[in-house]
Formats: C-alpha cells, sequence, structure tokens
C-alpha cells in the first residue's frame, strides 16, 4: 500500500530533466489548412510536451534522442509524426469523426473498433453528459440514444430515470437494462456515481452487441466507464455549478374561493333533488349546509355561512368579504438551490496512468424539507510494470445524505398530492372566524391543523398540516455507495493475453422515518399524551462480488484478423435487511429508539441471494476490415431457478459487410463510409426479483407464525428468452458532414415469466408464474449527424435522432387469451401492446339531466355485439380499447454552435403519440366531494336541462356515475427543450494571464419549456401513461465555471 | 517461463467452475409448505398465522386502510342496515358502503374482491392443513383432531361469509348460485353450484369438527373450539330456520360463559379484550399487532384520534336509543343526546373502545359472544312456540344488563319481535345487521329525522329499499369471473 501511495506521488510530481537538447519547431494546422490552437504536443517515450498557440505553432526542446513527436487535440485523430533530424514539422491533423475506423467501442469484457463491429450501440461521452445537471446519469440519456424511451424520473432529489432499450422486454419480469460498471455488471447505485467523473456511457442494443451477458442482457445493457488519466501534462480541473430550480411543471388551474362555494352550493342542492325536495327546499337546505359539519365545513367570508350563497340564485353574497386566501403551494414549495464542486486530478506515463477525482453535490428539493447531499471520492490507477503485466484498480466510495418527502400516493403526508387536493377555502394559518386575523402564540401564526378545537374538522385531510409536520417529520437516508474494481492480465506466448477481474460493490440505505409526537398522524391520542410519535428505522445493505477470468487470443494472419475470447465468471449477491421501530416520543426531533415507549410492530430482518455461474465465448474474425462475423455462446447458470433446469445456454451471431472497402466503391468520392450489418441472437432475463417462484415457500409472518403461500409455486421455471433480429446500415458521405445509422429490430420475448391470475376460488394461490406468453417489438431508429457549416470561426452541427417501435403482444395463457388480462386502466390482449388502455368510454353528458353517459353494449342471445345504447349507470358500461400508452415516435434533435470561444447547445426531446391517463385531472374533476379542489373546467358543468357540454352536473355523493373512463384519457404527446448550454472558453493568453491553463464559464438550463396537450400534465412521469401525485420535475437554471489549473 | 507459470493456475480458474452447491440459495425467513405441515408445531404456526390473519391489514390487492380482515366486513355489515348513522363523510371511508353502492364494485382491491380473497383464502388454508394432518409425526390422536376440528371451523367460517356476501339468505333461495365449493385442494375450477349444497357442506363440516373437538381444550380465545363450532351452527341453523338445531347448539355453545352484569358491560375493556368472560372467541391483538388507523377501533373509537375522530364518527340511531330502557346500561353505551361536543357528538357510540388510551392501539376484535347464543336460542325458541323457555333465555340474558327488565307481556309474534328489538340493541356494531334483514326479508328501513339517519349527519342517499334488494349482494370479483374457467359473465350477481 505504501508503494502505491509513493507511486501516486511520484506521479503527481515528476518532471524529466534531460542533458542533451534541440529545439523542434512547427505549425499544426487541420486539413482546411487552420491552425489548429491548444494542440498537445509530445515527445514519444518522454514526458516532455507543449501545446500549440493561437497561431498553431509550437516551439518545444527535446531530447537530442527522440524520434516521434505525438500530436493530438481534442476531436482530432492523433498523429505521430517521425522528426528525424528535422527541426521544423508541420503537421496536418484531421478530424475525429472522418477516421470512423479508429472510434472503439466499449464492449462486454473488452473494447472493439467500430468499424469491426456487427452489433447496435450508441455512445455518449463526458461531453454531452456534463451539459445537463442532473444528478444521475440514466437523467442525460433521453433523446441523445436513439432506441431507448425513458421517464423524466420525477423531481425527488438524489433520484434517477428508468429506461427502457428497445421497448417493453417483459410483462412480469424486469424490463430495465442490465447496469455494468467499469466493465462490471453493477447493482450499486447509479446516483451514487459523480457525472463529472464518467467518460462515456455505451448503450448495448442488440443480441451481437449484449449476448455475452446472457440470462441478463435480455432488455440490452447499459455500460458505464470512468475517466481515465491521459499522456501528457498532468492536469488539474475545477469545476463550480450552481444552479436554481423550480417547477418544471405548472400546477392545473383550478377555481378560488367564491367559485368554490357557488359550485359546492351546486352540488348540495343538486344531491336533495336528487333525494326528492323541490329546488326551492334544496336550495335553501344546501345555503344551510355550506359550511356545515357535512358541508365545507370551513366559512373563509364574513357573512355566516347559512347566508354565504344565495338560496335561490346560488351566487355568494355580495355583501361578502374574503377573510383569507393562503397558498399552501407557496409555503410548502421554493425555489431550490443545487451546487455541484468537482476537483479531478489525472496524468499519465508511459507504464501507468491515474485519475483521482473529490466532488460535493448539494441538491435542494422544491419542496420544503427535502434535499440530497453526496461526497464523491474516486481513484482510478492503472500500471504496466512490465510489458507483459499490467494491472488496474477503479476505487469510488459515495456518501449521501437524502431527505425525503411523501410522494406518488394519495396520502395526506404526500405535498404534491395535498396542495392539489386542498380546497382554496382551508387556510394554512389559524384565523379569527370574524375578522380573518391570525391567531399569534410566542409571535408567530399558528398553524391550523384541521381539527374540531381549532376551526373544526376539515373535510379532506383534517388532522394534518403539512408545513409544520413536515418541518417535524424526518423521512431520510444515509446512503453509502463503495465500489471497486480490479484487475490484473497478463500477456504471454504470442497474441494471448489472460485477464482476471474482481468487482466488489457495497451499498446501504440507513433509513429513519419518523413522524412527529405533536401534530398530525402520530400526534397523541389526548393533548400532552405521551402516545405520539413514529420512529423506524431500517438498515438495508447488499454486497455483490463478481469475479471473472478471459483468456484472449488475438492474430492477424496477412488480411484475416481473428480475436477469440474465452471466459468464466460468478456473480454473487447478498441483500439484508433490518428494521425495527417504536412509537411513544417525548422530546421532539428525538426519533433514535431508545427514547420511544415501544414497538408498534415486530421487529423484522431476513437476508436474500443471488448467484450466477457462467461460461463463455467470443469470436470475432475480419477478412481485410470488410467482411466481419463475430459469434458469442454463454452459458449460464442461476440460483433462481431449480437445480435441474437452472443452466441454459444464450448466444449471438453478427455479419458485416463495409461496402465502402470494395474496390468498386472506393473511388466514389463522396462516399466515405458504407457498412451492412445484421446479427442474431438469444439472450435471456431472469428478474423476477429476489423470490422462490420455484419453490412453494411459506413466510414467517414476524409473530412466530407463518402464513401460507399465496403464490402457487412452479418448479419448471426458466428464463424469458428474448431473439433479436436487427439489420443496419452506417454510412458517412460528403466528407463525413453527413453521418448516419439507420437500424431495424425485431425483438420477440418468449416464454416470458408471466404471473398468471389464477381464480381465487379454486387454486391455491391468486397467481403463479409461468413460462407463458410471448411478446413483440418490432423498431426501426435513425440517427443523423451533420455538420451544417464547418468554418473558421462558425461551426453548426445538428444531431437527430428518432425512435419508433410497436409494441404487440402475441401470446397469453390460454385461460386468459379470449378476456385478456385486466391490469388497472389496461388491459393485456393479443394484438395489443402491453400498454394498451381498457377502459368504459365517455359518451359526454346528458343534456336533459346532466348525467355522465357511457356505451353499453347490446348483445344477442348468443353474446354476441349487436349494438351500443347509452347509459348513465357506470357500473353497467361496457369496456373498450382505447389504444396504447406507447409513443408513435420520440427522440431528440441538438444544435450545436461554434463561434470562436462560444459554444451553444440545444437539445430538444420529444414524444408523438399514445395515450396518458391522467388521474391528476380525474382528482379534481369530481363532483362535489367537500373539501377538495376543483379544477376550473369545473365551471363549464352542465346547470340546467339543455347545457350542452361534456362536464356532468355537480352532485354530492353521487352513485354510480364516475369511475375509470376515456374521459380522462389525453394525448401523451410532448416536446421538451431539455438542455441549453451556452459556455464561453477564455482566449488562453487571458487565462494564463490568471496563472491558470484554461477557464471555460457557462450557463445552462435543463427543462426549458415543456409543451404537453394539457397544462400541469407530467406525461413522462411512467411507461404506463399512468400518473400520480408525484415529485414534480424541476427547471435548472444554471451557472458555473471549469478552470484547468495548470 | 514465469508468464506461463502465472499463466497455468489462472487456467485452471477458468475452466473449473464454483461448487455444485454454489447455486443453491434459500429465502432465510421462509420455509416450504412441506416443512411447515411436518411437524405438531410447525403446523400449530400455521394455525396461528390464520388467526392472525383474521385481522391482518392488506389481505389481496388493496392496502386501503378499510381493508383489515373480519371486523371490516362485520362493521359493513352494519354500515349497510338501518341502526348505525355515519356523523360526517370525515375521511371517505366506506361512504360507499353506507350509501350502499359499493358492493357492486368488482375490480381489485374493492370489497366484494377483499371479502372473496379473505375467504377463500381461508378456505385454501384449512384445504391445505386438512389432507396432512393424519401424517403429522408424533402428534397424538387427540392433537390431529383439534387440529381437524379447528381447520373444518376455519373453512365452515369462511363459506358461511361467502354465501352470505355473495347470495341473499338461504330461505327460498335454496337453489339459487352458491359460491364455488372446494374441499380439497382443486386441479380444476369449479362453477358456483347453488345456494343448498354450501348449506349441506357447512353443516357437515360442523357437525364433524364438532364431534372431534369435543373434550379438547385450547391455549386460547384466539382459536376456534367447541363451543365456537356450536355458535357457528347454531348462526347456520338460524340461516337455516331451522329453530330446534338453532336452539340446541346455541345453548350448547354459551355453556361455560358467563354474561357480563352491567357494571361490567360499561366497563372499558368489554369490547375489546379477549379476556372479557362473555367472550367465545377473538383476537387478542398487542400494540405491536395494530394495523393503527387501518384497523376497526380507528373507525369506532373518536379517542384514538384515527377516522372516527376525523369526522367518520358511529352513532347509533335516534330510534333504536329511545327503545333501549331507562336503567339499561346498553343505553350509557352511546352519548347521552343534549350533552355531545363536536368530536362527540350526542348518540356517538362509546361500546367499542380501546382499554387503554396511553397504549391505544393495543385492543382485541371479538368474532362471537355468549350473548349472541342467548338471543338465537330466546328466537329459535320464540319460533317453535316455546314462549315460555324463551322468555326466561331471554330474560336472563337482558337481565345482566338491566336488572329491571321482564318479558312477562310478551308472546308469539310479539315475543319474536322483542327478542329481534333486544338483538339489535345488544348486538350494535357487532356484524349482523344486514345478515339479519337479509334472514328476516326485510328490506332497508332507515329511520330519518333529527338523531337519525340523514342531515345534518352524513347523507346516505338510500333510506328504503325493497326486501331482498340486489344492493345487499357483493358482485363477483372481475378477477373472479375472468379467469374461472367454469364462469362466465351469466354467473354475475343482479
Amino acid at each position: 500500500m505504501k508503494k502505491f501511495f509513493y507511486l501516486c506521488i511520484f506521479l503527481l510530481f515528476s518532471s524529466g530533466v534531460f542533458a542533451q537538447t534541440r529545439t523542434i519547431t512547427g505549425v499544426v494546422k487541420n486539413a482546411q489548412g487552420e491552425p489548429v490552437p491548444e494542440a498537445s504536443v509530445l515527445v514519444k517515450g518522454a514526458k516532455s510536451g507543449t501545446t500549440t498557440n493561437a497561431n498553431g505553432s509550437f516551439s518545444l526542446v527535446v531530447n537530442a534522442d527522440a524520434k516521434t513527436l505525438i500530436i493530438s487535440s481534442v476531436g482530432m485523430v492523433s498523429k505521430d509524426v517521425s522528426i528525424g533530424k528535422n527541426t521544423n514539422v508541420n503537421v496536418t491533423l484531421t478530424t475525429e469523426a472522418k477516421e470512423l475506423l479508429e472510434v472503439v467501442v466499449q464492449v462486454p469484457y473488452g473494447t472493439v473498433k467500430k468499424s469491426a463491429f456487427t452489433g447496435s450501440e450508441n455512445t455518449i461521452t463526458a461531453a454531452s453528459i456534463q451539459k445537463q445537471q442532473v444528478t444521475s446519469v440514466t437523467r442525460t440519456l433521453e433523446g441523445l440514444v436513439p432506441g431507448i424511451i425513458a421517464t423524466n424520473g420525477g423531481g425527488a432529489p438524489g433520484t434517477g430515470a428508468a429506461i427502457l432499450i428497445r421497448g417493453v422486454g417483459s410483462i412480469n419480469a424486469s424490463s430495465a437494462p442490465l447496469y455494468v460498471l467499469n466493465g462490471i455488471p453493477y447493482d450499486g447505485s447509479i446516483t451514487a456515481l459523480s457525472n463529472d467523473d464518467i467518460e462515456s456511457v455505451t448503450v448495448l442494443k442488440d443480441a451481437a452487441a449484449g449476448a455475452l451477458y446472457g440470462s441478463r442482457a435480455a432488455n440490452g445493457v447499459i455500460m458505464i466507464t470512468t475517466k481515465k488519466g491521459r499522456k501528457g501534462r498532468t492536469n488539474v480541473t475545477a469545476s463550480l455549478r450552481q444552479g436554481f430550480m423550480s417547477r418544471g411543471i405548472p400546477e392545473y388551474d383550478r377555481v378560488n374561493s367564491q367559485q368554490y362555494y357557488e359550485l359546492f352550493w351546486e352540488a348540495y342542492r343538486n344531491s336533495y333533488v336528487a333525494q326528492g325536495d323541490n329546488p326551492t327546499l334544496a336550495g335553501t337546505k344546501a345555503s344551510g349546509n355550506l359550511t356545515g359539519v357535512n358541508g365545507l365545513v370551513y366559512n373563509a367570508y364574513s357573512v355566516p355561512g347559512n347566508i354565504l350563497v344565495d338560496p335561490t340564485t346560488g351566487k355568494l353574497n355580495s355583501s361578502a368579504t374574503l377573510l383569507w386566501n393562503d397558498s399552501w403551494e407557496d409555503v410548502l414549495f421554493r425555489q431550490a438551490a443545487r451546487t455541484n464542486a468537482n476537483i479531478n486530478f489525472s496524468g499519465a506515463s508511459d507504464n501507468s496512468d491515474y485519475y483521482l477525482s473529490a466532488g460535493y453535490l448539494n441538491e435542494g428539493g422544491i419542496v420544503k424539507n427535502s434535499g440530497y447531499k453526496r461526497y464523491n471520492l474516486r481513484l482510478n490507477v492503472n500500471v504496466a510494470p512490465t510489458k507483459w503485466f499490467n494491472a488496474g484498480i477503479n476505487v469510488d466510495g459515495a456518501m449521501a445524505e437524502r431527505k425525503d418527502v411523501p410522494s406518488g400516493g394519495t396520502a395526506t403526508t404526500n405535498p404534491f398530492y395535498y396542495t392539489r387536493q386542498m380546497g382554496p377555502i382551508y387556510p394554512v394559518y389559524q384565523r379569527n372566524p370574524t375578522t380573518g386575523a391570525f391567531i399569534d402564540s410566542l409571535g408567530e401564526h399558528k398553524l391550523d391543523w384541521g381539527v374540531p378545537e381549532q376551526m373544526g374538522t376539515r373535510p379532506y385531510a383534517g388532522r394534518s398540516n403539512l408545513l409544520g409536520s413536515l418541518a417535524l417529520d424526518d423521512r431520510s437516508r444515509d446512503i453509502f455507495n463503495g465500489n471497486s474494481n480490479l484487475f490484473g492480465e497478463i500477456k504471454f506466448l504470442t497474441d494471448f493475453s489472460f485477464k482476471a477481474s474482481l468487482g466488489l460493490n457495497y451499498l446501504s440505505n440507513n433509513i429513519t422515518e419518523y413522524q412527529n409526537n405533536q401534530y398530525g398522524d402520530a400526534a397523541p391520542s389526548t393533548p400532552g399524551g405521551v402516545d405520539g410519535g413514529r420512529s423506524t428505522k431500517t438498515d438495508d445493505k447488499q454486497v455483490s462480488i463478481t469475479g471473472n477470468q478471459v483468456l484472449t487470443w488475438k492474430h492477424s494472419y496477412g488480411v484475416h484478423n481473428i480475436r477469440f475470447l474465452a471466459g468464466h465468471e460468478n456473480y454473487k449477491y447478498k441483500y439484508n435487511y433490518l428494521s425495527a421501530n417504536t412509537a411513544g416520543f417525548l422530546f421532539p426531533g428525538q426519533s433514535e429508539l431508545d427514547n420511544g415507549t415501544g414497538a408498534f410492530e415486530p421487529a423484522s430482518s431476513y437476508e436474500d441471494n443471488h448467484r450466477i455461474e457462467s461460461y463463455f465465448g467470443n469470436l470475432n474474425y475480419d477478412f481485410d476490415q470488410k467482411y466481419l462475423v463475430s459469434a458469442s455462446l454463454r452459458r449460464d447458470g442461476s440460483s433462481r431457478f431449480i437445480d435441474s433446469l437452472r443452466w441454459g445456454n444464450f448466444y449471438s451471431v453478427g455479419l458485416g459487410w463495409r461496402v465502402s472497402q470494395e474496390k468498386f466503391l472506393r473511388n466514389v468520392s463522396w462516399l466515405n463510409e458504407l457498412k451492412f450489418r445484421a446479427s442474431y441472437g438469444e439472450q435471456g432475463n431472469d428478474n423476477i426479483g429476489l423470490y422462490y417462484q420455484y419453490r412453494d415457500y411459506s413466510y414467517a409472518s414476524g409473530t412466530g407464525s407463518y402464513l401460507n403461500t399465496t403464490r402457487s409455486a412452479n418448479p419448471n421455471l426458466l428464463w424469458e428468452k428474448n431473439k433479436v433480429l436487427n439489420l443496419a446500415v452506417d454510412f458517412a458521405v460528403f466528407k463525413n458532414r453527413l453521418t448516419g445509422t439507420f437500424e431495424w429490430y425485431r425483438r420477440e420475448s418468449d416464454d416470458l415469466l408471466f404471473d398468471v391470475p389464477l381464480s381465487i376460488s379454486d387454486i391455491r394461490a391468486a397467481s403463479i408464474f409461468q413460462n407463458i406468453g410471448s411478446m413483440k417489438n418490432t423498431g426501426v431508429e435513425l440517427q443523423l449527424g451533420y455538420n451544417a457549416i464547418a468554418s473558421r470561426n462558425f461551426n453548426w452541427r445538428v444531431d437527430l435522432n428518432l425512435t419508433h417501435f410497436k409494441n404487440v403482444v402475441t401470446k397469453l395463457p390460454t385461460k386468459q387469451e379470449k378476456l385478456g388480462i385486466v391490469r388497472g386502466t389496461q388491459r393485456l390482449f393479443i394484438g395489443k401492446s402491453i400498454y394498451d388502455f381498457w377502459l368504459p368510454e365517455f359518451a359526454g353528458v346528458d343534456a336533459s339531466n346532466g348525467d355522465a353517459l357511457y356505451y353499453k353494449d347490446i348483445l344477442d342471445a348468443a353474446g354476441k355485439v349487436t349494438n351500443k345504447t347509452l347509459t348513465n349507470q357506470y357500473s353497467l358500461a361496457s369496456f373498450y380499447s382505447h389504444g396504447s400508452a406507447l409513443p408513435d415516435i420520440s427522440g431528440g434533435v441538438t444544435n450545436s454552435f461554434n463561434y470562436k470561444g462560444f459554444d451553444l447547445s440545444v437539445l430538444v426531446t420529444f414524444s408523438y403519440g399514445g395515450q396518458f391517463y391522467n388521474g391528476n385531472y380525474a382528482s379534481i374533476m369530481h363532483r362535489g366531494s367537500a373539501g377538495t379542489h376543483l379544477s376550473i373546467d369545473a365551471l363549464q358543468r352542465w346547470q340546467k336541462p339543455g347545457d350542452v357540454t361534456n362536464v356532468p352536473r355537480l352532485q354530492n355523493a353521487i352513485a354510480n356515475q364516475e369511475g375509470a373512463s376515456s374521459r380522462w384519457l389525453v394525448d401523451g404527446s410532448w416536446l421538451n427543450i431539455k438542455n441549453i448550454t451556452l459556455s464561453y472558453t477564455l482566449p488562453k493568453g487571458i487565462a494564463n494571464r490568471m496563472h491558470v491553463g484554461g477557464v471555460q464559464i457557462f450557463g445552462n438550463v435543463d427543462n426549458a419549456w415543456l409543451y404537453t396537450a394539457q397544462k400541469g400534465l407530467d406525461p413522462q412521469r411512467a411507461f404506463t401513461g399512468t400518473s400520480d401525485a408525484s415529485y414534480t420535475p424541476f427547471r435548472t437554471v444554471n451557472v458555473g465555471f471549469n478552470v484547468n489549473l495548470q | 517461463m514465469k508468464k506461463i507459470l502465472f499463466a497455468i493456475p489462472l487456467f485452471l480458474l477458468v475452466f473449473t467452475g464454483c461448487k455444485k452447491d454454489y447455486l443453491e440459495t434459500k429465502p432465510s425467513n421462509a420455509v416450504t409448505v412441506a416443512e411447515l405441515l411436518s411437524s405438531l408445531n410447525s403446523v400449530y404456526a400455521l394455525l396461528d398465522g390464520v388467526a392472525k390473519e383474521q385481522f391482518a391489514f392488506g389481505i389481496g390487492a388493496s392496502t386501503g386502510h378499510d381493508n383489515y380482515g373480519q371486523k371490516s366486513f362485520d362493521l359493513q355489515n352494519d354500515l349497510m342496515g338501518n341502526d348505525m348513522v355515519v356523523h360526517s363523510q370525515g375521511y371517505g371511508w366506506y361512504n360507499a358502503t353506507y350509501n350502499l353502492s359499493e358492493w357492486a364494485r368488482v375490480e381489485d382491491g374493492r370489497q366484494s374482491d377483499n371479502s372473496w380473497y379473505f375467504y377463500y383464502d381461508m378456505v385454501k388454508q384449512a384445504n391445505t392443513i386438512l389432507p396432512v394432518v393424519d401424517g403429522i409425526g408424533g402428534a397424538t390422536v387427540a392433537q390431529k383432531e383439534s387440529i381437524k376440528g379447528q381447520v373444518l371451523g376455519l373453512r365452515a367460517y369462511g363459506y358461511f361469509y361467502l354465501i352470505n356476501n355473495f347470495q341473499q339468505t338461504y330461505k327460498g333461495n335454496e337453489t339459487k348460485p352458491g359460491v364455488p365449493l372446494h374441499i380439497v385442494i382443486p386441479i380444476e375450477s369449479k362453477g358456483r353450484g347453488t345456494v343448498q349444497e354450501v348449506y349441506t357442506q357447512l353443516v357437515a363440516d360442523l357437525t364433524l369438527a364438532e364431534t372431534l373437538l369435543t373434550g379438547k381444550t385450547r391455549t386460547s380465545k384466539n382459536f376456534i373450539d367447541v363451543s365456537v363450532i356450536q355458535g357457528l351452527r347454531a348462526r347456520v341453523a338460524l340461516l337455516m330456520e331451522d329453530w330446534p338445531a338453532a336452539a340446541a347448539a346455541a345453548k350448547k355453545a354459551r355453556t361455560g360463559y358467563t354474561l357480563m352484569n352491567s357494571v361490567q358491560y360499561a366497563a372499558l375493556p368489554a369490547f375489546s379484550s379477549l379476556t372479557n368472560a362473555e367472550w367465545m372467541w377473538g383476537s387478542s391483538i398487542p400494540s405491536d399487532q395494530a394495523t393503527i388507523y387501518a384497523s376497526f377501533f380507528s373507525h369506532m373509537d373518536i379517542r384514538t384520534g384515527g377516522y372516527a375522530a376525523l369526522g367518520g364518527q358511529k352513532k347509533i340511531t335516534k330510534a333504536l336509543y329511545d327503545q333501549i330502557q331507562t336503567g339499561d346500561v346498553r343505553k350509557t353505551i352511546f352519548r347521552t343526546p343534549g350533552t355531545g361536543t363536536t368530536s362527540n357528538p350526542d348518540y356517538n357510540q362509546l361500546k367499542f373502545q380501546v382499554p387503554d388510551i396511553n397504549n391505544r392501539w393495543a385492543a382485541d376484535y371479538l368474532y362471537m359472544r355468549a350473548a349472541e347464543m342467548y338471543l338465537i336460542e330466546a328466537e329459535a325458541l320464540a319460533r317453535q312456540s316455546q314462549d315460555a323457555p324463551a322468555r326466561t333465555v331471554l330474560e336472563s340474558l337482558v337481565q345482566a344488563r338491566n336488572p329491571a327488565y321482564s318479558a312477562a307481556s310478551f308472546n308469539g309474534a310479539a315475543l319474536v319481535s322483542e327478542i329481534l328489538l333486544q338483538r339489535r340493541i345488544e348486538l350494535w356494531g357487532e356484524g349482523f345487521s344486514l345478515l339479519d334483514i337479509k334472514r328476516l326479508n326485510q328490506g332497508l328501513s332507515r329511520p330519518t329525522g333529527a338523531g337519525n339517519h340523514g342531515s345534518p349527519s352524513f347523507d346516505p342517499g338510500v333510506y328504503t329499499t325493497s326486501p331482498a334488494d340486489p344492493r345487499f349482494l357483493m358482485r363477483i370479483p372481475r378477477r373472479e369471473l375472468n379467469n374461472n374457467s367454469k364462469m362466465t359473465d351469466s354467473d354475475q350477481n343482479p
């Protein structure tokens, strides 16, 4: 260890001293003959070097025995230049895009030249990742990689997005891709990785690319590679970014206090009329009830409740003045700050390289009492002490503290749901009912908790005040994520190498969930009582270990290039969970269990394990870099299946033909590259979680008893299989100014790990996993890059990618073939997509009475549908198919402009088509649920016979009229200006005068502008096209700078 | 050469895999069904699990705070009847049950689905255990009989509620569709069969269970013993209008239990503790197993700060309250009119209260007590025109609540009416209202006006119905119709 430490110190401070020297001067130009400033000029085999000035010229003192210079510049292909006895060297560098040949792709267990690759992949690099000020790299991929769709991940601090590669792969097993970090399958936290440390993210999409990961690769693979030191001078880069976050999606427009009372009066009046009262009596009763205990309870106006709304006209009393108008949003939401600072040191010599970084991130939440703080450290070192041996280690650790607020559900502790649903007449603070004056205690406004002892039992969310309780509660977690990957590689005989790697990941969450002992949900049953407060402490942790050994043989016989590898891998995952709780706390904020009086649930702990063992082989062959063949085979054994069946084989075959290398095309000057690729293979998916579906386990209840199985066991359970056919063409034309890839694929998921529902009455469980059912995703992807303008001072580049896929369920369990499988608002059905809506169809509003109408099938004696009719009974409505939640087309466009030191890039992402079920909107379009807010659209309700509208009449406690229906479906299309980045790189001279190597200042806006079909909608909430009251995504406005300190 | 020496051991690593048991993993908190059914103690652990499921939160598809097992269904039986008033809408729980629209919902996680799942789960547990009891090693014959008897009782209990929730009462509906009846782990689905088939099986199971459990003791009232079997038999006989059987079973069932006196009746743990000598069957729920907001007492006892305190107070109707005689202790377990406050309004129920407000969620659930047996016996006797013994049985119950009570003036139909009135008073809130309304072939008849249903209390919207209204039936859950190969939409309840 000590030696290692000295090595690092040595690397940091080493600099060469040479006895015999000479001076070389020269100019570096690009293909257009323009000078290249800032190009690196290095002496091969030595540590000396310099950079070119603004005119592209350099002057370098070199050792007498120096033979070769290495000239490189960002975005250009580096070049070795033999200097011989010359003292003047002029070099022309070509831009990197022209040399498709040299691009290297990260693939399982190694790298391959892009030109020799037969699979389908996309890589995004640090440059585009760092433009976006997001905490998880998963949030950066959307719009940059064709073939994926992503959720926006919501706005909760310290969370990531979900990604689907090439459609939806599974129905009941996971459809999430496999993540690989620095070559080792990764179970750790993606959010724990600092985006500043990420060099590239490679998305492997087809079987030829991913089949070497066998039973876990069916949903594609996302490979994350972290930075390495590069040859050249030691780099010290510091960056600081400061952002401001605000709500990225506006709230739904809702009614004001006056409208609210008038609408509720109408809802009550209509309810009395429905019970047989005449309209006059009903109006009087409604006025009397309006602010009573069975009405809205609160009276926000200056006149008595029973004369607040006129019993005849339903209009608010003209002499009434509003006493308060509190905004729950204003008190609970805020503009939050986001600070991200990072420093890294990197460098390399001939036989070692290192990268060392430290980062700090503090992301506030746009809801008070939420936020995320993270501290990162990383060290990547590679050494090659001899010609035949090299080794490397990547070590990183992140500690994070996350403060959460409940989100997603309909609990009244969820501030998003709470602020949306809370009627406008309910104040945050207690008021004097006649004057509206605040009621103060100790100089502070007293909060209104909606309880009888204060202003009354608030009909929505009584006994709560999130401004008060969220501040006193504690929902937080400390997260530790640590990784270390170590490898050693020896080269032996001719062309053989053997590499052994070991990857360790440790992820732990130390979770506190404390509900305060004074107010709200866990308040004492009697004021001042000692039974208040509930605290749960949970410790969960996972450790995974992956070891692999790979033997590679690489050889070229003239025009025949062969690479063969064989290997073995084992994977061991262990999860531990421990949770305990107690209630009855005396002192505010003392949430540790020692302070409580007794547990409210039994303590719980358990362990789970998952293991895989694998053997694999891969062959890559190319003939003169023209004809390409690759084949992979992997054999996996998984602990998730029974011993007699658990071994399975996965494979792929890929072919490529670089037509542009053929003689007949070599002279076609406008064509720079044309390559056809085809691949086919089978991958697996074993991801049904840590359950033992193959055996009939009964689980312990935690109180010394056992519960019978709720699920039937199926000992024959096996992997899902994904058969993927991929056809693609890559091209580059017009001096590489236009490059692109077009791909077509068909992905068939067979033997789905299907959670087949059983009839509750007859079998032993509600469902059973079986390998039944098939699904197909067919899609096309297009990626185009166009250097529209490339001149000396001004560059404009456009990158476009488009994704289209169609998902179809092709086979279901026999019993469910006819009826399909209903899942909430959707139904699985043969010929339809996995997320196809299945709902009663809203047929508008009966103009004579304001009833909501639905369609109902008329059946003949044989049960065949002959026609349809209307019904006002929701429970009688027939169900119909209403299309898929999946988009027709999605993608992104990046426009990048460069003028002198200025860079501007704009990323626009979009999705077209697909239905979205807006339950959030439905929840504020109720028929008169007391205390709950109403959408502004409720003003369009039916009022009297003859009214033509699509909003039914309001009526408190109406039965059998409302339910999920096509009424709440909206177009899920959206367009988002996802990122705008403007940066300015200071001229070298100015930077030097500041005694630094380089300075870049920049500003970004994330989620600058979002278009959706309906205001307030968050269409990227979930792939399923259904919403909940989730943490709203945010917009970030950010400024920052990067300084190269040397 | 050095390189080769390095390479050889590494080669071996590649081509030798891990040990065979590397891929064998087991969950750390579960055992296989075979293991569970292999020994006496583990079968007891399973029976204990079934007992705890009776008050578990979130069984089936719903984690709503109105899904907490038997007492949730009991409460709905009262909310759909005449005698329980909901104070205000509160958090909205059970509002749709109170207005009789909930049971028509067929989606996953609605009450019909919850009930179907809950009771069939009980049946499944029974059918899993029954066939293996004889093979339990180390168990005595008596122990095996005791297990079998309990399990048969659980199965009967499950089918009793299934047939009553999903069909009208027995009498007059014997040939109507029943519920799929399985007495072994099935290979295939079954259709609805008939009501009669279900009752035949109920009687058979309970008769056998009575024989098996006679002379056996239980470790606590969490479990079924012979008296509970007899009590269930009495309930079944009452529905079948088999009066002699009802009277006999009820009398046997209550033997050995003492009625609460009027002091005990009004004292706190009367309806929340298994220690009560009158209780025959219940669940003891210590605070660490309580389901907190999603519990019976959250919906009933305003002192918990649960949903009852949040506007969902449950009140007796003025109409029924006024029929309780002055001096009857049962009048004191409701808030005296005129003394009400905002949180504790007039007529608010004070019957179901947690024993200790400083340990506010630890409260036991009641499933059966001796008073019900007196009422069944008295009614069965009166129906057989044995008025005198009927009056004696009735008086021995009611005098424990009101020493001044006399039934001397009641004869014939008036006596039956009096017994039914006492039944409504005595068993208020215990889950019998709708069962009785269906059994007696009455429609709903909710009294209105001050202190009764409707304004200013929560407006149920429904006040009267015809007898055997289809709204008294749960509809068969959607997922059952979809997944049961022997059922189609035409098997749905009206």
